[in-house]
């Protein structure tokens, strides 16, 4: 640990700066989360007014479970993420392979259609998307909002861009232990793509968490619908918003994510340090 | 047990088959409903029941009621399926969505329907079927319906030595009522007169202004609009007069969806907003309310709003029958008298105010009436061909007018020359 007093001053300003920088844009993300737990914990009178005695109760978070079949929401929500991130992991993993070991003089311009996609916006396809799914039978289903989107562009390219820094030396020495080629790709370029699969992983399960309009549109049945459908009731234009029961039901479908990265943080922060989406 | 997979398949292919005959003489009619959800409450769970309670009196059809979410959401949902070749067979969705579902050739006239006479298309409101028909046609069945009220404080007003048995019948005393209702404390204020919001629906706000001021913002083909008719941008200005000259009026645009929380705060003592809104005040108000018919200008007025029932083209005969079975289930009087007063929807027939449980409920909550009161002076939401394009062109006017970045004249006459461009291909 190096001491303060060695510190030249020029360099202490530009660390104060800092971490003054730090605490104003940390203070601005969490803001919202704080307003929400304090709505949700207190009568709806108080959503706009600050009071440090006023009663606390549960009572939003009753009525916001009890609106809404919120567990089978939830169990949605996670198939679907499971399902569109495993897929986009497999399917990545095979293309961005060939993508960064190919030698075919036809993989820059095949890359190039796949970098296509990633200039397209998804809701411009929805109607082509509805008749595709409505041809395979997949309407209402969570396969359904799931698989427009297993091959994912983004995904593609972050992964090879990875493998392509892997040094040749290593795959050529597994070949010679007689590694199979599906055995380098698991055994060499996976593993060591490991921070890359977690923040896209990562990103792509937020994305998919908070998809709305998509599986709103292809599901009709409280079996398949995710929990952004299901919040959606709270809002009821007509009547304006009660604040209370929505930051109690926005807490409550958040809570599964917001656990899952206070719980992986450091692992989270070092992969994006380390893959950089860059 | 070896099952191999030639063996599994055949079997899964012949016994849908093997099944049908046996199914299809006793399966009945099945109809999808869409329906959107625009105020709070278990409102999911009373549709349902409904729909639960017709599949019992009418065991051969079967109603799938289906949550779309927002009336925006819901559009978007059915314009999506219908291109898709899945249109549900009902849905309910505003009825300014007419022109745009008419134009995409996805819903069928009540008029063509088995079932659905002219006694029964001619029960409901007037009011209300000014923006169901078009061309002699009557396009949609008016089912949760509203229109705009003002709510006031009552204590408030006898704070303010008003008499609460009074609200503002006309844009002047609306101004002085409002003038002695600001509670000023030295530069800040504690309670405004009045407030109308401008976001979210500030077409619909500006055109009850407007259609007080006398003015028809747009014809009934839905296919020309007068938004830089001088006496609309006479009643813009008295808009944007109400914060800026009078200064009874938050500046600045006022949220619509924060709006009714303000009047529970007692930040506002006036606030005109929808019906949609009664029970939701008639739950959470901490002091006694009053609900008033919009002040008059030239004349009295205010738009009417919210959903409609529509049938879609892609029904079969049966489907069709059966939607408008289900359509007449949903308005019956005394269903309707229901869902108005659960929800604080007008209940959209005379016989459905004539029913004794309305009467006890409008005997004990004069409030309740009021809408109903001022719908001879309604006149139709504003509608028209690409009815989201228009509708954004004046939404846009009107906020320039309310931040004070543009004059009322001119941002309405970009506005009307907007709509001119989008419309002149529909004549």
């Amino acid at each position: 640990m190096m001491h303060a007093a060695a510190v030249p001053p020029r360099l202490r300003v530009g660390l104060w700066l800092e971490t003054l920088g730090a605490w104003t844009l940390a203070i601005a993300w969490v803001a919202p989360l704080l307003y929400a737990i304090w709505a949700a914990i207190h009568p709806t009178g108080y959503a706009a007014r600050f009071d440090l005695l006023a009663p606390l109760t549960l009572d939003n978070f009753t009525a916001a479970w009890n609106a809404a079949p919120f567990p089978r929401y939830m169990l949605n929500s996670l198939l679907l993420v499971t399902f569109v991130t495993g897929s986009q992991f497999v399917l990545g993993t095979l293309a961005a392979f060939v993508f960064a070991r190919s030698t075919s003089r036809w993989t820059g311009l095949l890359f190039a259609l796949v970098l296509v996609q990633l200039m397209i916006m998804p809701d411009m396809l929805i109607i082509e998307n509805y008749r595709t799914m409505r041809a395979l039978g997949l309407v209402d289903t969570v396969v359904g909002i799931g698989l427009p989107y297993v091959a994912s562009a983004f995904g593609i390219f972050l992964l090879r861009q990875t493998f392509k820094q892997v040094p040749r030396e290593l795959e050529e020495a597994a070949r010679v232990e007689g590694c199979s080629t599906f055995g380098i790709l698991w055994r060499v370029y996976v593993p060591l793509a490991r921070p890359t699969y977690l923040a896209y992983g990562l990103t792509s399960v937020a994305y998919h968490w908070n998809n709305f309009l998509w599986p709103l549109v292809i599901t009709n049945t409280v079996e398949t619908r995710p929990l952004t459908v299901g919040l959606a009731v709270f809002a009821s234009t007509d009547q304006g918003v009660d604040w209370a029961i929505i930051s109690a039901a926005t807490l409550l479908t958040s809570a599964p994510l917001l656990l899952a990265f206070l719980l992986f943080q450091r692992q989270f922060v070092q992969s994006f340090m380390r893959a950089g989406i860059r | 047990m070896l099952v191999t997979r030639r063996a599994a398949l055949g079997a899964l292919a012949t016994s849908p088959v093997l099944a049908a005959p046996a199914l299809r003489a006793q399966t009945p009619v099945q109809i999808t409903f869409n329906y959107p959800v625009a105020v709070g409450g278990p409102i999911t769970k009373v549709i349902d029941g409904y729909c639960a309670d017709f599949g019992k009196a009418n065991p051969g059809i079967r109603v799938r009621p289906v949550y779309t979410g927002t009336y925006q959401d819901s559009i978007t949902k059915a314009l999506t399926a219908a291109r898709g070749g899945d249109a549900p067979q009902m849905a309910c969705l505003l009825s300014t969505d007419m022109y745009t579902l008419i134009d995409e050739g996805v819903v069928v006239a009540w008029d063509e329907l088995p079932g659905a006479d002219k006694g029964w298309m001619d029960s409901f409101y007037p009011g209300f079927m000014e923006n169901s028909r078009t061309g002699g046609k009557t396009w949609g069945v008016p089912f949760q319906r509203s229109t705009i009220v003002m709510y006031y404080n009552k204590d408030a007003f006898r704070e303010a030595g008003l008499n609460p048995k009074t609200p503002p019948a006309t844009w002047a005393e609306q101004v002085s009522f409002a003038q002695k209702l600001t509670k000023r404390q030295g530069d800040s204020v504690s309670q405004w007169g009045i407030q109308i919001p401008g976001s979210g629906f500030a077409y619909w706000m500006f055109q009850a202004l407007a259609t007080q001021n006398d003015v028809r913002l747009m014809n009934e083909a839905g296919d020309r609009t007068s938004f830089a008719d001088p006496k609309a941008v006479e009643a813009a200005q008295y808009w944007l007069d109400l914060s800026t000259k009078h200064k009874v009026h938050p500046p600045g645009i006022v949220e619509w969806g924060t709006t009714p929380r303000d009047f529970f705060e007692r930040k506002v003592a006036m606030m005109w907003t929808t019906t949609g809104n009664l029970t939701n005040v008639k739950n959470n108000a901490p002091f006694p309310f009053g609900v008033a018919m919009l002040p008059a200008g030239r004349r009295r007025g205010s738009p009417t709003g919210g959903g409609n029932l529509y049938v879609f083209k892609s029904a079969s005969p049966a489907q069709r029958e059966a939607a408008v079975k289900f359509a007449r289930f949903l308005t019956e009087p005394e269903r309707a008298a229901q869902w108005g007063i659960d929800t604080g929807y007008v209940a959209v027939s005379p016989a459905a105010f004539e029913t004794p449980k309305m009467k006890e409920y409008v005997a004990g909550f004069p409030a309740a009436a009021v809408a109903r009161d001022q719908l001879p002076h309604a006149v139709a939401e504003l509608s028209t061909h690409e009815n989201q394009r228009v509708t954004k062109a004046l939404e846009d006017a009107l906020q320039s007018v309310l931040t004070g970045r543009v004059q009322p004249a001119a941002a309405l006459t970009k506005a009307q020359e907007d709509a001119e461009r989008i419309l002149r291909s529909y004549r």
